[in-house]
């Protein structure tokens, strides 16, 4: 991993540090020689954006993800119907200037409903990562920090959860606790993110464990260690941001497959529910051999903006990688 | 009670859809006259009184043979193994049989075959789904087990009092006597209901746990024998000395278990499969089907009828105007067209319109839809506080058609309405039977035996097994009672008909729609025939 020089210097001005200035800063101008010579003085972070700037795949896939995230946060943006309008005589209409996408089994419009899908689609992604992301981060610091008793515990555990596979436990979870027509639009999704969360969490956790323990020998970690830093300060200043980059990474792959699972959720009619619309209940609706020969619209708008959102989260997630593994350079 | 378990099972499995797996070896047998049918896993050992629903019921229908026999046309019943059935008071019957009728193991039928083939079928310790048919012969009370505080039978601490119902008894071979504990005019009609089957001898030497060797291997004594039965087909083959009016025509009736009613279809359309008498309900849309099966495709209007259930449970409902708005409030018509492309016909009463005793219109103008009026009632009343559940069940295919009708309530009532979904069935039945439910709930009824009668007492009598709603209107019970002790059909239809005007001013459920049967064959057959019980008449089929 790489390190970061320009954090270094004020991290090792501690009060109670009993050795003289001048080492400290001797070392300090050490790790920085070591490392300024192979790129110029930028954080991790802009040498990767350097690198993504320049390439096409970024641009096309931020591009589709703000989009998207637009169309979440305001959907009124993309269309001035209200998807929850149905004039069942109109059932089944094929695409027309008025009607877009046409009209689905019960006459509602498909362009409406699709646009307004989006939101529980990308909250439930983004939530399920940034939840995963959390939970994993922290078992799996505690895991490779702390090893010994702790890690065997923590993995061991982790373990048993990722032998769960995640539809499998998905399905269990909500037919245990199953949403009715009363529960909150936010509840609901909530629902679904635990479930995913609770199984997809031991991915991370082991990512982050190894990172750890990839970290922890480093020079720079020792030597704050050394210089008396707390455990708490060691870890968050210096272990957990250096071991954060396969994890950024994943996550952001991750997030794309979620918004799959709650689709397939959904699909089976266990994720999302109404009033909340999602393009997994859309595709699940408009599935039968027979819709689809009578009405493929039903089913082809809901299924491609559901493909290019995760395409979109995956292909974000794989430039990413490439811009901050500087291994693969 | 035959709640329409086959509707359900029809689109539970259409659910599961994708994952087609046809279970067709290859083409079908070489012999002329061979036809394969769709069939599916029958729940229950092949007893007439145990079997309750389709999958069960097909096979027996083709093998046994009872004292009347329902025109695959009409529904009318027809004397079949009884020569007469003769009441002068409807309340004593005397039945004597036809001589020299054969079960398939080469035994005659004699009229202890059915004497003690009921008794056994309502005897309490038995435990037969089906007993509630013998409910109106005298002694039936005797037979069954008493009751715990919970309501629950309870033969081990209160066996019954007798073990045989007072009011069968056997006159000679050929005769016997049935006596009614009340009078019941349209008794001859409900006999031709496979309960009333009459069992060999060899189904009483049976030893084994609620006959199950006999179940598995049953002999009846109609048109066709059961000659195997395993996990993935039954076949059925003409049993040659039969000796009835109803003959089959093909030689052979293999019944292949189909799991998914979509791979079914494929089969017939390739050729695979001879008969299936489920369309999957996404290839109504269209009727694409009819497309698929040109010239081999046929629908028949059958004794269904779906209806929506107000729940006691719920004070909304106490005002009729609330409940006059809401059935005034939908439109049928454009719910049956859009959404079951026509493979239903809006209701206008309670009962269905292929039995004896029908009439159009009793439900009058709360079932005709018209905005304007309802929105004005539905005001009236007050409006409904919250939101209003809809309960259907999940395998049944149900939700899209309760999605319509919510949204057309919320568009022409401006009400709030949520669609409920089951996972299954018996989840959603449970749950009717504890009445857990607010709001309303869906129902269905496929008829026992074709009588306005099946539609009426047993789902709205005051007390009655299907009364899902606690229906009770002393007037109403009063018009049954007369009707039941009438002298002739006639008059008691006049009286049912009656009180089914009762319920159009009550509204103690909303009447949906009443369903009709979709059916496909191959190009291997001719022509077939459906019966209104949406069974397959084989004495019709014929081969090209």
């Amino acid at each position: 991993m790489t390190e970061r020089p320009n954090a270094e210097p004020e991290n090792l001005t501690q009060p109670q540090i009993m050795q003289p200035q001048a080492e400290i800063d001797a070392s300090a101008r050490e790790v920085n020689l070591d490392l300024q010579p192979a790129i110029s003085a930028r954080s991790l972070g802009a040498d990767a954006w350097e690198a993504m700037r320049r390439s096409p795949l970024f641009w096309i896939s931020a591009s589709l993800i703000v989009i998207f995230v637009l169309m979440a946060i305001f959907p009124a943006l993309f269309t001035n119907k209200d998807p929850y309008d149905c004039p069942l005589e109109l059932a089944r209409e094929a695409p027309s200037p008025d009607a877009w996408f046409g009209k689905d089994l019960l006459g509602c419009d498909v362009y409406a409903r699709t646009i307004y899908g989006a939101r529980a689609s990308i909250l439930v992604g983004v939530l399920t990562a940034f939840v995963t992301a959390v939970i994993g981060v922290g078992i799996g610091t505690a895991g490779g920090y702390v090893g010994r008793w702790v890690d065997t515990l923590l993995s061991r555990t982790a373990d048993v959860f990722f032998a769960i596979p995640l539809l499998l436990g998905g399905i269990l979870i909500m037919f245990t606790f199953p949403s009715t027509a009363e529960t909150p639009y936010m509840v609901v999704v909530f629902k679904v993110v635990i479930a995913m969360a609770i199984l997809g969490w031991p991915n991370i956790f082991r990512l982050m464990r190894s990172s750890v323990i990839q970290v922890n020998p480093l020079e720079y970690v020792q030597a704050a260690r050394a210089l008396g830093g707390s455990p708490w300060r060691v870890v968050t200043s210096h272990v957990v941001p250096n071991s954060m980059v396969p994890v950024i990474v994943v996550s952001t792959i991750d997030l794309g497959a979620y918004i799959a699972t709650e689709a397939t959720l959904s699909f089976l009619g266990i994720g999302l529910r109404e009033p909340a619309i999602s393009w997994g209940q859309a595709i699940s609706d408009a599935s039968g051999l027979g819709y689809i020969r009578a009405a493929p619209h039903m089913l082809i708008f809901p299924s491609v903006f559901l493909s290019l959102t995760v395409l979109a989260f995956i292909m974000m997630g794989e430039v990413v990688r490439d811009a901050m593994d500087p291994k693969l350079r | 009670m035959r709640v329409t378990t086959r509707v359900d099972a029809v689109a539970a499995l259409a659910a599961a859809g994708l994952m087609v797996s046809s279970c067709s070896g290859g083409t079908p047998a070489a012999s002329g006259s061979a036809i394969t049918v769709r069939g599916c896993t029958p729940e229950n050992p092949l007893i007439g009184t145990s079997t309750n629903e389709v999958c069960g019921g097909n096979v027996l229908d083709a093998i046994t043979a009872k004292l009347v026999h329902y025109n695959p046309d009409t529904a009318a019943p027809e004397l079949d193994i009884a020569k007469s059935i003769e009441t002068t008071d409807a309340t004593n019957f005397t039945v004597t049989l036809n001589q020299g009728y054969k079960f398939a193991d080469g035994t005659e039928v004699k009229a202890k075959n059915f004497v003690d083939a009921w008794n056994w079928g309502a005897y309490g310790p038995n435990g037969q789904l089906n007993s509630y048919f013998f409910e109106p012969i005298a002694g039936y009370n005797d037979v069954q087990c008493g009751y715990t505080a919970e309501g629950e039978a309870d033969c081990e601490n209160q066996p019954p009092k007798a073990e045989t119902m007072s009011g069968l008894k056997v006159v000679d071979d050929y005769t016997f006597t049935i006596t009614t504990s009340s009078p019941t005019s349209n008794l001859e009609v409900r006999l031709g209901y496979t309960a009333f089957m009459p069992q060999p001898d060899a189904f009483f030497a049976d030893t084994s746990e609620g006959k199950k060797t006999f179940g598995d291997a049953p002999v009846g004594a109609g048109p066709y024998k059961l000659t195997s039965k395993t996990d993935t087909e039954m076949v059925l083959e003409k049993f040659a000395d039969y000796s009835g009016k109803n003959t089959g025509s093909v030689d052979k009736i293999t019944f292949r278990i189909y799991n998914d009613t979509s791979a079914a279809y494929n089969d017939v359309v390739a050729n695979n499969l001879d008969v299936t008498d489920v369309i999957p309900s996404d290839q109504l849309v269209d009727d694409a089907w009819k497309t698929d099966l040109e010239g081999r495709n046929g629908v028949r209007d059958t004794g269904i009828i779906q209806v929506l259930t107000f729940s006691p449970k719920d004070d909304n409902f106490k005002n009729t105007k609330m409940r006059d708005a809401i059935s005034m409030g939908f439109d049928r018509a454009l719910i049956t067209k859009q959404i079951f492309a026509g493979a239903r016909t809006p209701a206008t009463g309670w009962v269905s319109p292929v039995v004896d005793g029908y009439k159009a219109d009793a439900c009058g103008e709360n079932c005709t839809f018209d905005a304007a009026k309802a929105k004005q009632l539905y005001t009236e009343a007050g409006g409904y506080k919250g939101t209003m559940p809809i309960y259907v069940n999940g395998d049944g295919g149900h939700k899209l058609w309760a999605d319509a009708f919510c949204n057309q309530l919320k568009q022409n009532l401006g009400m709030k309405c949520s669609v409920e979904v089951t996972p299954d069935f018996s989840t959603l039945r449970k749950g009717i039977n504890a009445r857990e439910y607010k709001g309303l709930y869906r129902g269905g009824w496929q008829m026992d035996y074709p009588s306005i009668e099946n539609f009426l007492t047993p789902i709205y009598a005051t007390g009655a097994s299907s009364n899902d709603g606690d229906y009770s209107n002393p007037k109403f019970d009063a018009l049954l009672k007369q009707a039941a002790a009438a002298k002739t059909n006639d008059e008691a239809n006049a009286l049912y008909q009656q009180a089914e005007e009762i319920l159009g001013q009550d509204m103690p459920t909303i009447p949906l729609w009443y369903q009709q049967s979709q059916f496909g064959w191959s190009t291997k057959i001719k022509s077939i025939k459906m019966t209104p019980f949406s069974t397959f008449d084989f004495g019709s089929v014929v081969l090209n």
